[in-house]
């Protein structure tokens, strides 16, 4: 930009305060802040802000600070500069009628009790007036009144100052009377407040003469500073301009609605679920061991069914929801097989603890739910849901996590269609170009498999496991066709997708940190 | 899971071969084992064995043997399973002992010297059996011995714990059986198994194995004769992999036992699994022939009998996970190599869609962001100082749905010791956090909670609240009633707020939601005792809503 384009942009946003404080300060013989307060015919707020403004545009610069001690009046001394203070009033009533009853003097109701006891007792300390019979004041000393004459002279000198003086521009004497009444940190009392406050001088800068002659070679056009529903019904603004703002000032900051990050991955795992025709299920928090496990073949004895592995709720509530049929018939599946045409696990089963509740350690949970519930054939389904673990919470390990899972059933299923389910996920939720299959082990799947995937960003990963229902899982429940169970760990890839390492993160109670990762990524193309 | 620890010299050993990392790998991918620390300066590598069901691949001699192609039937291999010589060692086990500890299984190694590094092995899978499989020695225990100091028959009985004494292992001086259970450190790892027992069995005359001992007595001690018995058919085998000459011990019962009152160990427990050829094609959508099928599980290790598309299938006895045909189904896939299936789609149509409930909470959440709200996400385990305490809530006062709280009865830590029942002590912890972050703050979280709800089957009620809370220099009531008001005007529907009085809420500022005379929230200015508990420094009002009612 050119300077004089710059120049332009520079002159055309000034406040009208700031062209007044320039036009005053081209001329001003002193520039320091009682002068320009004193004489610009701006206001003292309105000094202060054309200053900061300036100062800001480096129109003008700060040449030197002092401290000074100012003077100005209270609410009080205000009142008394009006009025004159309480003990010359009731002086000047003595005088004018020769004599006042003391009675009379505390019945007036032109001041507050307390003036008006304290005026009393000052008169009498004086020594200006005298107690004759009958309780009434005469003036016996006028001279001994001009300790208030100078107290209201130093009061009207301050008022004509409006209010606001250094405390050097007083006598020494007019010194002497301001400590008398100023204002010891009460905030009622006193007549005078003395604040050092720190006085600037400036200087104008190599731009101030360019400025100020653009602004004095200005036609005098008035501009308005917003536009109201009255000047748009009246039609005033035609003709007029509108004052330029500084559009590059900041602006002041807020949020936002925005939706949380790792929710918005969710989000879009939820879309792409969808997308491939999977249905959300939904189950509880607390769940009781049949849906968690023994639906699911875990036998009762399994080592990941301790204390040490899983969440018991207190004073061990039993869930009542659960069909006896479908108790026994599960039951059977892990004494002897039952009708799955497995053999069993061989131990009693406990059909009372089965029904006690736990918080759900694993999402597979809610899939034996939908089996049980009588699923679509054939059907895709999926599920986001909150899981607990006996773990120590540390940088891999939140306290409670989302786990994404889910069933694909039909006549259709079988190991392949099951390869070819998680070759999709893979390419569609992890984008990865190439993919492993690995045996697993579940007790729920056989056959079982993980899958690994090299995704573009982070390479190789194990991305889920999977497998077909074992017939002692499915039968019991009701359901006699192939099941796809399926289950993916997607947490590094929301990490990696919010640049965080640590999974605590993605439950971070920072607000600061939130609003950090609250950015809206665009899919590339 | 159990971790087992090996040298990648005694592993090359077993499978007469040499091995790299990348070898390795291949090799345990089909015993469901990873590596998990490979250090070959230390000749030492760390391998994880995730397959719960199969406590015969835990040790390096049990991955060997899966992974070697085998050559011929076990039973060739392993003629010990056999129950065909009378064996000349004898155990007797008393009638006393089935009240604690009923069974015993037994065999004898020869001719194999143990060395160092053996020695560790064995003790090893001696470890690893015990802990990871028979649940920390409850099921399962067992003992190694020098054979040369016992002398048959050996008797399996209860004995005093305060009357019988020995010298034991690495102690100078003689101490009573309940002594060392308290004070010997085997003795300390085995007392679990005995809790409440008043008299204890063991085997008499006995010596613990040194290296150097070329023949030891094996004995495995529990409470289940099927565990038992397993455990002594993987420690024959893994012996018998080692070079050893395994005999076996005739086992004399006082009471009735599956395997009858007199039987040898090891035994062959082994059950055949009976699958079809269609079966198997169905599960794997493939189209294998007999001979595939019988040559690839042959390959893995199992025995097999056709009968046309009928396939009787038998596994070693050192393994007992074949429950159901199916087993025997991923057998062939793993033998065969699952690379060697192609994936395929299935062909059949679904309609995807979101439940009711999440597509009304979503549809909630982005009609609060438009209000200017930042949605937030919060952990659902928390304290009773965050859930209770700091919300200045009656925990006894039960008819606020707030104080029905689900309590964990075994916790870690106290810091995740409750499940939230409300969404605001969440939506709290993040303002306590975040006085950094500029103001005004507008945020919310529509989530999970879970209370207690003894009237009904279930016993608990997981439900979907949204809450929402605002906080800054001049946040007050009518503010927050204005955006919940902006909210319902979205939803189309009346609401009215009915006042109220809640511990956590300024007295007078507080009222409950109330739509068709149903209460489905509340909203209220915090009360500053509540702020002092956060250390929140803001002026802050929040309303609460349980979305299922709106």
């Amino acid at each position: 930009m050119s300077e004089e384009i710059e120049l332009s942009h520079l002159v055309e946003a000034l406040h009208p305060l700031e062209k007044q404080l320039l036009k005053f300060l081209a001329d001003a013989p002193v520039m320091d802040d009682p002068n320009i307060v004193a004489h610009s015919g701006l206001k003292t707020t309105q000094v202060s802000t054309a200053v900061e403004w300036l100062l800001a545009k480096k129109v003008i610069a700060v040449s030197a600070e002092e401290e000074t001690a100012m003077v100005r009046l209270t609410e009080i001394g205000k009142k008394y500069s009006s009025t004159k203070n309480p003990v010359l009033r009731m002086a000047e009533e003595i005088l004018e009628r020769g004599e006042v009853a003391i009675r009379e003097l505390q019945q007036r109701n032109d001041m507050e009790a307390e003036e008006k006891s304290r005026a009393i007792g000052a008169l009498k300390s004086s020594g200006a007036v005298s107690v004759i019979p009958g309780g009434r004041f005469k003036i016996s000393d006028e001279s001994k009144l001009s300790p208030f004459r100078d107290l209201q002279n130093v009061i009207d000198l301050l008022n004509e100052k409006e209010g606001l003086a250094p405390l050097s521009d007083f006598s020494n004497s007019d010194q002497a009377i301001i400590e008398t009444y100023h204002r010891k940190r009460s905030p009622s009392k006193g007549i005078f407040r003395v604040d050092l406050e720190v006085k600037r001088s400036y200087e104008k800068t190599a731009l101030f003469r360019p400025v100020y002659e653009k602004v004095a070679s200005e036609k005098v056009v008035t501009t308005l500073s917003e536009l109201t529903p009255e000047i748009l019904k009246d039609g005033s603004w035609k003709g007029k301009a509108f004052r330029k703002y500084n559009i590059q000032l900041p602006p002041p900051r807020m949020g936002g609605g925005a939706l949380h990050p790792y929710k918005a991955f969710l989000d879009q795992v939820k879309t792409k679920f969808i997308s491939m025709g999977f249905s959300e299920m939904r189950g509880p928090l607390v769940e009781s061991e049949f849906w968690d496990m023994d639906a699911l073949f875990m036998p009762q004895f399994h080592p990941a069914r301790e204390i040490h592995d899983v969440y018991f709720v207190k004073n061990k509530p039993h869930d009542n929801s659960i069909p006896k049929a479908m108790i026994d018939r599960v039951a059977a599946a892990h004494e002897n097989g039952g009708e799955s045409g497995s053999r069993g696990w061989r131990y009693p089963f406990d059909s009372d603890r089965t029904r006690r509740l736990i918080l759900r350690s694993q999402g597979t949970s809610v899939s034996a739910r939908v089996l049980g519930e009588g699923p679509a054939n054939p059907g895709k389904y999926f599920s986001i849901a909150r899981c607990f673990r006996y773990d120590q919470v540390d940088a891999t390990h939140a306290p409670d996590f989302f786990q994404v899972e889910g069933i694909v059933l039909g006549e259709d299923i079988h190991f392949r269609t099951l390869l070819g389910l998680l070759t999709l996920f893979a390419k569609e939720v992890a984008k990865a170009d190439k993919i492993k299959f690995l045996p697993a082990y579940f007790p729920f799947t056989e056959p079982s498999v993980e899958m690994h995937v090299r995704h573009p960003q982070l390479g190789w990963m194990e991305l889920g496991g999977a497998g077909l229902f074992r017939p002692e899982v499915t039968g019991p429940l009701g359901v006699d066709v192939p099941v796809i169970a399926w289950g993916l760990g997607l947490d590094r890839m929301a990490m990696i997708a919010l640049g965080i390492s640590d999974i605590r993160d993605l439950f971070s109670a920072d607000l600061g940190l939130i609003r950090e990762k609250q950015c809206i990524r665009r899919a590339e193309r | 899971m159990p971790t087992i620890e090996v040298t990648l010299s005694d592993f090359e050993s077993l499978l007469k071969e040499k091995l790299d990392q990348g070898k390795l790998e291949d090799f345990l991918e089909k015993v469901k084992g990873e590596v998990k620390d490979f250090m070959p300066e230390t000749d030492s590598t760390k391998i994880e064995l995730n397959d719960t069901n199969r406590p015969d691949l835990w040790s390096p001699e049990g991955i060997a043997r899966q992974v070697r192609p085998a050559e011929k039937p076990w039973l060739e291999t392993y003629p010990f399973f056999e129950q065909k010589l009378k064996p000349a060692a004898q155990v007797h086990i008393s009638n006393a002992v089935s009240a604690v500890r009923p069974y015993l299984a037994a065999c004898i190694s020869r001719n194999m010297s143990v060395t160092e590094p053996i020695l560790e092995q064995l003790i090893q899978v001696q470890e690893k059996l015990a802990d990871s499989f028979g649940r920390n020695r409850q099921m399962v225990s067992i003992g190694l011995y020098r054979l040369k100091k016992i002398n048959f028959p050996v008797y399996y009985d209860l004995v005093d714990p305060e009357r019988t004494a020995f010298v034991p292992l690495g102690f100078e001086t003689s101490m009573t059986l309940r002594e060392i259970i308290e004070k010997h450190p085997k003795g300390i790892a085995y007392a679990n198994t005995l809790a409440g027992a008043d008299q204890f069995p063991i085997l008499k005359d006995a010596g613990e194995v040194e290296a150097g001992d070329a023949e030891l007595f094996v004995e495995v001690t529990g409470t289940d004769l099927r565990m038992v018995t397993l455990a002594i058919n993987i420690f024959a085998a893994n012996l018998a992999d080692r070079g050893a000459d395994i005999e076996a011990v005739e086992l004399h019962y006082a009471q009735e036992t599956d395997f009858g009152t007199v039987f040898q160990t090891p035994y062959d427990l082994s059950e055949p699994v009976t699958l079809t050829l269609s079966e198997l094609n169905r599960v794997l959508g493939e189209t294998v022939t007999v001979d595939e099928a019988v040559n690839s599980l042959k390959s893995y290790g199992l025995d097999i009998d056709t009968e046309g598309e009928k396939m009787t299938v038998r596994a070693a006895p050192y393994r007992d996970d074949l429950m159901h045909p199916i087993d025997v189904v991923e057998d062939f896939a793993i033998s065969r190599g699952y690379d060697s299936f192609d994936p395929v789609l299935p062909s059949t149509f679904t309609v995807g869609a979101l439940s009711e409930i999440e597509q009304f909470s979503d549809a909630l959440r982005h009609v609060m962001t438009s209000l200017g709200f930042e949605e937030v996400v919060s952990n659902i385990l928390g304290s009773s100082e965050d859930f209770i305490e700091k919300m200045a809530l009656n925990p006894e006062d039960k008819t606020r749905p707030e104080t029905r709280i689900v309590e964990i009865e075994n916790p870690m830590t106290e810091r995740f010791s409750l499940l939230r029942s409300w969404i605001l002590p969440s939506l709290l912890r993040v303002e306590g956090t975040s006085s950094k972050a500029f103001y005004p703050h507008r945020i919310f979280e529509a989530g999970e909670v879970a209370r207690l709800a003894p009237e009904t089957p279930d016993q608990t009620e997981t439900t979907i609240q949204l809450g929402a809370l605002i906080a800054h220099p001049a946040a007050n009531f009518s503010e927050l009633h204005a955006l919940l008001d902006a909210l319902f005007s979205r939803l189309k529907g009346a609401y009215q707020l009915d006042p109220a009085t809640h511990p956590s809420f300024i007295p007078g500022r507080f009222g409950h939601i109330v739509v068709d005379g149903r209460e489905v929230g509340l909203i209220g200015e915090i009360q500053p005792a509540v702020l002092d508990f956060w250390q929140i420094g803001m002026p802050t009002a929040a309303f609460e809503l349980m979305v299922e009612k709106l």
